[in-house]
Formats: structure tokens, C-alpha cells, sequence
């Protein structure tokens, strides 16, 4: 896709990195990422990958906007307060970067709506508050082979890899089960999902370019109490309800005949919790 | 067999805020029933009541996971860095 005399000036200084240049910058406009979760974490990276010209950002997030989500979510504005996020957090990328096209979609990611999304978009970057929409994205991207980044924070601790369906491990290998989460109870400062934002919105640019070394099969930890990160293999399980060849095929066959999660879903939702759970980590 | 397990800040609790324990063991399981000794409660959040690890915890030896050595029966040896990462879902 070619770029303009703007896009061409507008991102300048981006393409005078050693392998990045004017075909970096192209396959950037080409890509439409699908970003669930339009937080601390997703908002924050839907800017980064905003201001380095990706060409189609997908935002997906049902609620509306409170007081106590102000501490990190920095597309927002105070007067926002109560009004749904996703609508303020386009307004606010199309005034920095108006080439990009965004699609607000106010709605979390269920059974129904995530085919469809992760089927209009090249790469899925997953920030959601919760592992009900975490497993619901894998599954889907595992089903469209679509790549996934997975960003994931906890306090000062957080945790980024990516996915590649029929390369690496998928999220359900990552982590067979979940524990009990309450979304709106792990402690977060805006510095750390902000940190892990950056390097989310980085690993899209690098998979989706070829510039650089994406982290497959390694993940990223970060302790960002004692400022440790460290890398560590990522577990591929052949037999994963998922992921797992005999599994894959099968869901693939489900998606030909009605695009539905009905086969999956019932294996997931049993390792699932419930978005409204509230009861704190159980580990 | 002495190893250097790192806990996850929701089970420093536990420990007294350590976020490093030195402790004994010469393999996963043998460190865990170190830690419980120690910590007394931490075992449970790491394995279900049939002793089992619990499958939303991973645990990593120098930078490899468990399930592509020998699980719980993973043989450690001094100096081996244990890590403890449970899944996470903030953003």
C-alpha cells in the first residue's frame, strides 16, 4: 500500500531505523489489528500502534468510562466519565493520527461477535480485564490462524508473548486453567500497564513489519517491583483442547458449517470464569 | 540442594513480603513441601488437594517450564532458580 507525501513525512524518523524504511511502513498501512480491551493496557497500545501508522484499528470494549479507571487510561478525558470508552478512545486516535481508520465497537468479546471480529483483522492484540474474553479470543484466533499478541498484568507484575497458531503454544497452553479473577480488584498503577503497553504495541509492529525479533515462543515476565525481566520458554502442548491438532480440526469443521462456538465454548467454559466473578486471585 | 525459588507478589503474603526464598529441595515437589514448612499455607495455593500443581500456575526451572522437563518431579540442583507465574488477566 503506498504512502503518501504525509504518511511519508509523518513517520520519518520511524523509518530511518536500520530495517524498518518505507516497507516496514507499507505493511503497517496494510494491517487492520483487532484490540480487545480498551484500558490501561489496549488503550494505551491502540495509541502507540496509532502513531506508527497502522493502517485499521478494530477497538473492543463494552462499559462506560469511571473515575477510578482514570489513573491509566490516557485516551480518556475527566468530562468522560460515565459515557462508554471505546467512542472517546477513537475520537481521541483520530485527532493524533488521522490516516488511521477505527472501528469503536462497544460490546465485550462473546461467543457471537469474536468469529467475526477476529475474522476482519490481520493480527488480535489481547488486553482484556478477564480470562472469559482472553480464552474466547485465543480460541478464535487459533481457529482463523490469526497471530495473537497476549499482554497480561498483575499489580507491579506482567507478562507479554506471542502467539502464532500452528507455530507456538496457544494461550490454553500457556495456562490449562484459570484461577478466580475479580476484574475490577487487581491493584494497577497507569506507569506499569502503561510499560507493558509499549512493548505490546512493539511486538504488533514487529510481527506485523518483519522488523526485528518478535518474542514466539518466549515469555516476556516483568517484575517491575524489582525491575527483573527475564524470558522463558512457552509450553506447546500436542494435546491441547484447543490447539491440539486433533482439536483444531475439529473446530475448523464447526466454523465451516455455522461460525459458531457451540463446540468450543462447552470445553472452554468449564475452564473459564465468569466476568462478573468476584472473588479475589485464587493462587 | 539448595535452590532459589521467586514468588509472585499475591503469595508474598505468605512469605513476609520475600520476594526470594533460598530453600531446600531436590526436585518441585520436595521445595514445595520445603516452602509449606517455612510458609505454612502457600502449598495450597500452588497444588489441589491431591497434591497436584494447579494448572493456572507455571512453574520454571533457569528459564525452561516444567512440563517439557519431568513436571513435578523435576530434578533440581544447587543454584537452580525456581519460578513461580500464575496466569493473569489485568489490563
Amino acid at each position: 500500500m503506498t504512502l503518501t507525501p504525509i504518511e511519508l513525512e509523518r513517520y520519518r524518523r520511524q523509518m530511518m531505523l536500520p530495517q524498518f524504511g518505507e516497507a516496514a511502513q507499507e505493511k503497517l498501512k496494510s494491517t487492520t489489528a483487532l484490540v480487545t480491551g480498551v484500558g490501561g493496557l489496549g488503550g494505551t497500545a491502540a495509541l502507540y500502534l496509532a502513531v506508527a501508522g497502522i493502517g485499521r484499528l478494530i477497538l473492543v470494549r463494552g462499559g462506560e468510562l469511571r473515575l477510578d479507571d482514570m489513573n491509566r487510561q490516557i485516551l480518556m478525558t475527566d468530562d468522560w466519565v460515565g459515557q462508554p470508552r471505546v467512542f472517546k478512545a477513537k475520537e481521541t486516535l483520530e485527532k493524533i493520527n488521522p490516516d488511521v481508520k477505527i472501528d469503536a465497537v462497544f460490546e465485550y468479546v462473546t461467543p457471537e461477535n469474536v468469529d467475526s471480529l477476529v475474522h476482519d483483522a490481520d493480527i488480535a492484540v489481547d488486553c482484556a480485564h478477564n480470562f472469559t474474553e482472553r480464552d474466547r479470543l485465543n480460541a478464535a484466533c487459533v481457529r482463523w490462524n490469526r497471530p495473537m499478541v497476549e499482554a497480561a498484568m498483575n499489580g507491579m507484575e506482567a507478562y507479554l508473548t506471542t502467539i502464532v497458531p500452528g507455530e507456538t503454544g496457544c494461550l490454553s497452553c500457556l495456562f490449562p486453567e484459570k484461577p478466580e479473577w475479580d476484574r475490577r480488584g487487581f491493584s494497577v498503577l497507569g506507569a506499569v500497564s502503561g510499560t507493558l503497553a509499549c512493548l505490546t504495541a512493539l511486538e504488533v509492529i514487529k510481527l506485523v513489519t518483519g522488523f526485528s525479533a518478535p518474542l514466539r515462543s518466549e515469555l516476556l515476565t516483568m517484575d517491575l517491583d524489582r525491575m527483573v525481566f527475564a524470558k522463558r520458554r512457552t509450553y506447546h502442548d500436542p494435546h491441547c483442547p484447543v490447539c491440539g491438532s486433533q482439536n483444531q480440526s475439529l473446530s475448523r469443521t464447526q466454523v465451516t458449517t455455522s461460525l459458531s462456538d457451540s463446540l468450543i465454548e462447552p470445553l472452554k467454559s468449564s475452564l473459564a470464569d465468569s466476568p462478573e466473578n468476584s472473588l479475589v486471585p485464587n493462587y | 540442594m539448595a535452590v532459589k525459588v521467586l514468588i509472585p507478589t499475591p503469595l508474598q503474603k505468605f512469605t513476609g513480603d520475600q520476594a526470594t526464598i533460598e530453600c531446600e529441595g531436590g526436585n518441585i515437589i520436595e521445595v514445595l513441601n520445603a516452602l509449606e514448612q517455612s510458609f505454612p499455607g502457600i502449598k495450597a495455593r500452588l497444588c489441589d488437594e491431591q497434591g497436584n500443581l494447579r494448572r493456572f500456575v507455571n512453574f520454571y526451572v533457569n528459564s525452561e517450564d516444567i512440563r517439557f522437563l519431568n513436571g513435578a518431579e523435576t530434578a533440581l540442583e544447587s543454584g537452580d532458580e525456581v519460578s513461580i507465574v500464575p496466569a493473569v488477566a489485568g489490563g
